[in-house]
């Protein structure tokens, strides 16, 4: 018999004190990879067996609304700013970016929820189900960069050599996206309001920044784009592929640090709460 | 902690919320608390809570199996799930001392669109196999579920029987150092049953501390080595099985807990069973028989609706649910033209035969074609005694005239 010896008792994590949260949380991450997988390959055959496009529904929603925003423009309704690339390859690899923070993040907030029945019923590591849930985005980012190729094959443009750094410049953004995904699945264990709102708030998110046009220059959305870590997480990778540099890199450095923060601290608050959730959901 | 002891349960509590908005509210002042490092104060009740488990105490040694048993909502599942970690006591302390396996849900995880396959390798990962134990094991899994060319097959497609055997199928392959084992016994066919039973009176032999939580009175006399009965979250009575059992049908009232176990239908209830009396067969009221004796049950009815060509059938069952005999009038070649209103039926049985334990009298008022009961009720509860000892595990059934024939010697 393996020598395991468990106790639960109320406020358990805390008598053990803060420091060894992480090396708790460490190991249990990386003891639970195979279930993580598991649990990801579940969601994403899944998701696309009985679906005629199957994966391709990745690329419905960014080539729609880039869509839209073409026809507006040409309407003059709108202006996309100024834009020295091709505003197609612009608005996709922006689409592509803010697919895999808003996506992801809808995906994880609702894991908890979504399997109610086995988080009361099996004791399993909750942090797997959240971060597996999260791993539909980077599918579908992937698929989303393959139509990216394609356009850049169209207009005969050669992305800059930069775009190998992508996977790392992408860290930041994936980090902020999995932090609130793990405390907005807890609580929305507890109000379902949060799954409701939340769909309908990252869109309307969507058009407040900088990603289907360029950084505004004057007014209100000026000043919150200034603020908006988003924007600097979007626009950073995005310019670096476009034009390999990235302007704004201080703010693209402080909003990662603050991303960074956030995960480190949802991460211990999930961890520290995920057992008041089993009794709520 | 004693090597000798699995689990360790000091204490325990668990309080719920009555009110969902109340306890959101509690739900994000406990999240709140909990992750800026202060002490919930779980161990107060608040307003519109309730001890769900409420100071409950024992410990379990290897190799020993454990029964809980307690009317519905006594807090049995909290317990279970306290003991496996889904959620933590509000007060006291649970220790286990080793790898714990639940059958608590079978066929977690299972996917509909993904086939038997795919869902064996999901489900065992969620219930903490790694993949090379799933890789091994793989082929005895799919042997056990006895599901054939279906493995391939989406989920969706598999009767409820199938997707229930091969959950239970994966679930049993966990091997773990101790068990906690739900009601799910309760699903599947009668073969499936016996294989489930065999599976955990395997783990039974092989010492694998157990905590079983049956509504079935004799799953639990037979596999519990020591029984804990709780009523509304407190615990009652541990001990030997029978008498735990009795603690609990004293506290349900043996005929509730007799119809929940067999969920007895009672029908259009357009007739109720009012009464039923037991006598012995000079006529005197009695309710303690020998085995030997016969009885005459007396039972009297109320027809709301005048109906035609109605069928009586009576059954004698045992208290942990087994059904023992039965007879009906149809079986007689008995008409009976209609009954309304008043009425009442007697039946002489000549000899019980049946051995030591508790009894109860089923009867059912059927249509002329007994395809639907118009009323039915288990009633009328008699003690017999026999000269096989009721030794609480495994008392067979029955008492039958027999002798020795010949005893021969070399």
């Amino acid at each position: 018999m393996s020598n395991i010896i468990k106790t639960y008792e109320p406020d358990n994590s805390l008598k053990k004190g803060y420091l060894s949260i992480f090396k708790e949380i460490f190991s249990e991450i990386r003891k639970n990879r195979w279930l993580t997988y598991q649990l990801f390959k579940r969601d994403f055959f899944a998701m696309y067996k009985q679906s005629f496009f199957g994966v391709f529904w990745a690329l419905i929603i960014p080539l729609v609304s880039v869509g839209t925003f073409i026809i507006l423009n040409q309407s003059g309704i709108f202006t996309f700013g100024d834009i020295e690339v091709p505003y197609p390859i612009y608005a996709v690899l922006g689409m592509a970016f803010w697919q895999l923070f808003s996506t992801g993040l809808i995906a994880s907030s609702n894991s908890l929820v979504k399997a109610g029945s086995m988080v009361v019923k099996i004791n399993f590591s909750k942090k797997s189900l959240v971060i597996a849930s999260s791993g539909q985005s980077i599918i579908s980012f992937l698929i989303q960069f393959v139509l990216v190729g394609i356009l850049f094959a169209c207009y005969k443009i050669v992305p800059n050599i930069a775009i190998l750094l992508t996977p790392i410049t992408l860290i930041p953004i994936i980090l902020l996206m999995l932090g609130l995904g793990f405390i907005l699945s807890l609580l929305n264990g507890v109000f379902r309001d949060i799954g409701n709102a939340l769909s309908m708030l990252i869109t309307f998110l969507m058009f407040l920044t900088p990603v289907l046009y360029s950084k505004p220059t004057g007014g209100i959305l000026a000043s919150i784009t200034k603020y908006n870590l988003l924007y600097y997480l979007v626009s950073a990778p995005r310019e670096l592929i476009l034009m390999g540099k990235v302007s704004e890199w201080k703010g693209f450095i402080v909003s990662s640090i603050i991303s960074i923060i956030i995960f480190i601290i949802c991460l211990i608050i999930f961890h520290l709460t995920e057992t008041r959730v089993a009794e709520r959901i | 902690m004693n090597d000798d002891i699995a689990i360790r349960v000091e204490k325990a509590s668990k309080k719920y919320c009555k009110l969902l908005k109340r306890s959101m509210l509690y739900g994000v002042r406990d999240i709140g608390r909990n992750a800026l490092g202060m002490s919930s104060h779980s161990n107060k009740l608040r307003k519109g809570e309730f001890w769900a488990v409420d100071d409950v105490s024992f410990e379990l040694k290897k190799g020993e199996t454990l029964g809980i048993i307690g009317p519905n909502g006594s807090g049995k599942t909290t317990l279970l799930k306290m003991l496996n970690g889904i959620f933590w006591p509000d007060k006291g302390k649970i220790t286990i001392n080793g790898k714990v396996g639940a059958l608590i849900e079978v066929g977690a995880g299972f996917h509909p669109l993904l086939t038997g396959r795919e869902n064996v390798y999901v489900n065992a990962a969620i219930l903490g196999m790694t993949k090379k134990e799933v890789d091994e094991k793989f082929d005895s899994i799919v042997g056990f579920a006895d599901i054939g060319d279906f493995i391939d097959v989406p989920v969706k497609y598999y009767s409820s029987g199938m997707f229930v055997r091969l959950g239970f199928a994966v679930a049993v392959h966990c091997e773990p150092d101790i068990l906690l084992v739900d009601e799910v016994l309760a699903v599947g066919d009668y073969k499936f049953q016996q294989k489930a039973f065999s599976r955990i009176e395997n783990y039974k032999q092989k010492r694998i501390p157990t905590v079983l939580v049956s509504h079935n009175l004799h799953t639990i006399r037979f596999m519990c080595d020591k029984v804990v009965v709780l009523n509304k979250g407190k615990m009652k009575f541990i001990g030997d099985a029978s008498r735990a059992v009795q603690t609990y049908q004293a506290l349900a009232g043996e005929e509730i807990s007799i119809r929940e176990q067999f969920g007895l239908n009672k029908g259009s209830n357009l007739v109720k069973i009012k009464k039923v009396e037991i006598f012995d067969l000079n006529g005197k009221k009695r309710k303690v028989f020998h085995s030997n004796e016969g009885i005459i049950v007396n039972v009297e009815y109320f027809a709301e609706i005048k109906i035609e060509n109605p069928i009586f059938q009576f059954g004698i069952l045992r208290d942990d649910g087994l059904p023992c005999y039965s007879g009906n009038t149809a079986m007689k070649d008995i008409k009976i033209k209609s009954i309304e209103g008043k009425g009442s039926f007697k039946v002489k049985i000549h000899r019980l035969y049946v051995n030591s334990g508790d009894y109860v009298v089923g009867v059912i008022v059927f249509n002329k074609t007994m395809t639907a009961p118009y009323g039915a009720d288990v009633m009328g509860d008699f003690v017999v005694v026999s000269d096989y000892p009721r030794t609480g595990k495994s008392c067979p059934a029955f008492s039958v005239d027999y002798e020795w024939m010949e005893i021969s010697n070399g």
